[in-house]
């Protein structure tokens, strides 16, 4: 495929839309519950973001092959317990091989079960889509959630802590501000990053 | 009638196929990660016991360290680390201002001295009642008493060998962990005189 | 015991308010905060489901999961008995308090979205609860989350009165800020009750 094409493919487009159009946080505004809590390191907001993936990507993948099988009526619930599922998958591995960061998710990864993103692109996309589109979309949607996740996670551990990803980035005479580690903190980072990325999209509400 | 008694059965055999598929998987998956899962565990007790004896240790020494130096007893109903030298690690966990503050202490029962202590987790506030976690902190503990039990002075103030600096601006976090520190002491106490 | 029940309820409310202090249950928090009657409604289906969730989830993880060797798959069972008590409540509703269904049925199927119920749930095996103190736990979390989305209610309608907000903020901005605000408020609770 050449590149001059690719603009107009339809690939394009759903990667587009999952990345920036159809942004779950900033003009959604879902997610945002399994967002905020845990994003006061970035750490934290990368393994979050990478269980996102993961999750989202599975089930889509599961979904886009069996459409055509699932029974109407019950399909719901298959997506439920297939998006737990694939959720207690990244619980163990976290717990396995990440157990610090297990700790300071705690209860935020099974949390990710009631993401809306993950139900809402399952029952909208995936259930209708060939296989390659609905992997796209699915990973262009996580990978959304993740940089907005990391965004918020980013501002809140330099200001917080005056550390990013562990490692001091601020000067020695740096003081921390305690509020942004805080949940207050998440509040406000979110609402100027809202008020930004709408005033640049040139978009209202309401 | 025909047409809805299959759709029914396919529905059921779709979702005990389902069923099947993930609940083996998760088997699978758990089987392969619950060795790992206990192992950390056990390094984090061990770790946690040894750092609070000062004892030091690598990652490769730990295991041969640990049974080196420590022997595992029940007392009570507890679980206690104890040395050759009589020194005695206890684990303690209790709640602080955000949550469960959870580690290890390590006296020596005769004198009531204390050797050093570890926090294992903690959910204080970051940068204030989260620096309890820091070496700078836990140090002052070390050769403080337990006579009848540890005070909490402003910062800067602790004299005494029962006296324990607070955070400024924590306050209420070294005041619940000192709290932490007296009870779980005491209740270790009794057992220890009891027994002897 | 009433003493430490008490203390729960009262952290759950005030020092580890379930909205302010761990951010959950924020999806409906953003929608419906924009009026104080949709707001009311909603806490009023959430106090209930918290609740009755909480009523049911713990002794099927702790009487069948926990002897049977599969707290595996607790977070599956848990979603399942969520999704399956929003449908119930909704049925039952209908048919003998056809008045409630009215008044805040619309935001029954909601709810099943809602983060906290299954957060609610989550923290009581996390912390080990008994049976008595989770269930004081989960109303005390859903009281604490209908204060939180009535006062961000509140305080919304009212600047929209005298509000002079920029574009950009309207809507979400607004509602994140204005949280934002009544979390550090709520921070003066700290130390009243401890979880």
């Amino acid at each position: 495929m050449a590149i001059t094409n690719f603009k107009e493919t339809q690939s394009f487009e759903t990667i587009m839309n999952g990345l920036w159009r159809d942004h779950p946080i900033f003009s959604m505004v879902l997610g945002i519950c399994s967002a905020l809590a845990v994003s006061n390191k970035l750490e934290n907001a990368i393994a979050m973001g990478a269980g996102v993936i993961f999750v989202m990507v599975s089930t889509a993948t599961l979904i886009s092959l069996l459409r055509s099988l699932i029974p109407r009526r019950v399909r719901m619930i298959t997506y439920m317990v297939m998006i737990a599922s694939f959720v207690i998958i990244v619980d163990l591995f976290l717990q396995a091989f990440f157990p610090n960061i297990s700790t300071a998710l705690g209860p935020y990864v099974g949390l990710i079960i009631t993401n809306c993103i993950i139900m809402g692109r399952a029952e909208a996309f995936s259930s209708h889509n060939g296989l390659g589109q609905s992997i796209l979309d699915a990973l262009s949607n996580g990978i959304a959630y993740t940089y907005t996740l990391a965004s918020v996670a980013i501002i809140r551990e330099v200001l917080g802590f005056g550390t990013l990803l562990g490692y001091k980035v601020t000067p020695e005479s740096w003081t921390n501000w305690v509020v942004m580690a805080m949940a207050p903190g998440a509040f406000f980072v979110v609402a100027v990053i809202i008020w930004i990325s709408r005033t640049a999209a040139g978009m209202e509400s309401e | 009638m025909k047409n809805t008694m299959n759709d029914i059965v396919k529905m059921l055999l779709f979702l005990i196929i389902i069923g099947t598929f993930f609940t083996s998987s998760l088997v699978l998956m758990d089987g392969y990660t619950e060795p790992i899962i206990e192992r950390n565990e056990i390094i984090k007790m061990k770790s946690g016991v040894l750092n609070a004896l000062q004892i030091p240790f690598t990652s490769e020494t730990l295991d041969e360290r640990f049974s080196a130096h420590v022997e595992q007893t029940e007392i009570g109903e507890r679980t206690v680390y104890v040395t050759k030298e009589g020194a005695v690690a206890v684990p303690y966990n209790g709640s602080g201002l955000w949550g469960p503050i959870i580690g290890v202490l390590a006296v020596d029962p005769e004198t009531d001295r204390i050797r050093g202590l570890t926090i294992i987790q903690q959910e204080e506030t970051p940068g204030l009642g989260g620096r309890i976690a820091e070496d700078e902190y836990l140090g002052q503990f070390t050769n403080k008493r337990f006579s009848p039990e540890l005070e909490l002075k402003p910062e800067g103030r602790a004299e005494g060998e029962n006296e324990i600096d607070a955070i400024t601006g924590a306050t209420l976090s070294s005041k619940a962990f000192v709290k932490i520190l007296n009870e779980e002491y005491s209740r270790y106490k009794e057992l220890y005189e009891e027994q002897s | 015991m009433l003493a430490s029940l008490l203390m729960v309820f009262i952290a759950a409310i005030l020092t580890h308010n379930i909205a302010l202090t761990y951010l959950l249950g924020m999806c409906p928090f953003i929608s419906l905060s924009k009026s104080l009657r949709t707001a009311s409604g909603m806490g009023v289906a959430v106090v209930f489901v918290v609740t009755l969730t909480a009523v049911i989830n713990w002794p099927i993880y702790n009487l069948i999961l926990v002897p049977t060797g599969t707290e595996l798959i607790y977070y599956i069972v848990f979603i399942i008995v969520i999704a399956a008590t929003v449908q119930l409540v909704e049925m039952l509703m209908e048919r003998f308090f056809p008045v409630l269904q009215v008044a805040f049925g619309i935001f029954l199927p909601l709810i099943t979205v809602n983060c906290m119920v299954l957060a609610v749930s989550l923290f009581l095996v996390i912390r080990d609860y008994s049976y008595l103190t989770s269930i004081v736990f989960a109303f005390g979390s859903a009281v604490g989350w209908i204060v939180a989305i009535v006062i961000v209610a509140a305080i919304n309608e009212k600047l929209k009165l005298i509000g002079d907000i920029p574009a950009g903020m309207k809507g979400p901005g607004i509602i994140f800020v204005i949280t934002g605000t009544l979390a550090l408020a709520f921070l003066g609770f700290t130390g009243v009750a401890n979880i």
